[in-house]
């Protein structure tokens, strides 16, 4: 009966017990640090999709990247700059404030005023 | 009044259209080229064929650099082209990325070897470094600086349109 228990442990286990993490970290906040950037940044071969949510294979070497230079101590923001240098500003979702994407960012304020414009204007 | 205002119905929608058009608009849009220069990332890798390494030091002055592997399709559509350059004495260095070493070998015994030498990036870091998101790609490179980076099959075409013009304007490969 132990016998047979022990064996079903063993069928069931082993994974566990010689399973590797595929991410390795130095501490917990590091691991959630790549977690909420893998969502950030977009995958370099689809249309659209998070790195997170890729495993085409250029996008699991960006992600052991992403480790390898969290492991160095590299701030989000430099992390963010080395894959906009290399896979442009689409790369990540939120784009960053420049002369280019100015008129992105404020359109919708544009906007709005135009739109609260006919609403003072408009005939009673 | 009213006409003005009807036609500005019209109007402003389209005005903001060719706005946008004109405002988005890249100067030097060609599908797959990109003209930003950079470095070249460091990097040591072995040899496709040999044992020893090479760093940036090991590569020339001025040379294409073509991303392939024996698993892609469009690498063995480019490769006639590619043979034709090395025939006008321009130096192509290759890396094969991503791809077993005995099939690269054989691949190239099979179709014939256009390369000076090639970099093996099994893991593709050294590639991932210079922005590459597949195979083929190919970069032209002076002095440690990518002036050059175009994504999809280098053709007679594409080499007109692309490269050929920065070369002129350098004055690459004593043109």
């Amino acid at each position: 009966m132990i016998k047979k228990y022990l064996l079903l442990n063993l069928f069931f286990f082993t994974s566990l017990i010689f399973g590797t993490p595929l991410y390795e970290f130095d501490n917990l906040e590091d691991e959630k640090r790549f977690y909420k950037l893998i969502k950030e940044i977009r995958c370099p071969k689809c249309t659209s999709g998070s790195l997170a949510s890729s495993n085409a294979p250029v996008s699991e070497d960006l992600k052991l990247k992403i480790v390898a230079m969290i492991k160095e101590n590299k701030t989000d923001n430099e992390i963010k700059e080395y894959v906009i240098k290399r896979f442009g500003q689409g790369a990540v979702y939120n784009p960053n404030f420049d002369k280019k994407t100015s008129f992105l960012w404020i359109s919708p304020f544009i906007l709005l005023f135009l739109a609260s414009l006919t609403f003072i204007f408009r005939k009673k | 009044m009213k006409i003005l205002f009807r036609l500005s119905i019209l109007l402003i929608p389209m005005s903001l259209i060719i706005f946008l058009f004109v405002y988005l608009k890249e100067d030097k849009f060609y599908p797959g080229a990109d003209f930003r220069n950079f470095n070249t990332p460091a990097f040591e890798l072995p040899l496709l064929d040999k044992v020893n390494t090479v760093t940036n030091k090991d590569l020339g002055d001025e040379y294409i650099l073509n991303i392939w592997a024996s698993w892609c399709i469009t690498c063995l559509v480019e490769h006639p082209y590619l043979t034709q350059l090395k025939s006008k004495k321009i130096p192509i260095v290759g890396l094969n990325y991503k791809d077993e070493k005995n099939e690269a070998i054989n691949w190239l015994q099979k179709f014939g070897n256009p390369y000076e030498l090639i970099i093996y990036d099994y893991k593709g870091q050294f590639a991932l470094d210079l922005g590459v998101t597949g195979a083929p790609e190919t970069f032209l490179i002076h002095n440690d600086r990518v002036l050059v980076h175009y994504q999809g099959e280098v053709n007679e075409k594409v080499w007109k349109d692309v490269f050929k013009p920065i070369i002129e304007k350098e004055g690459l490969f004593n043109d």
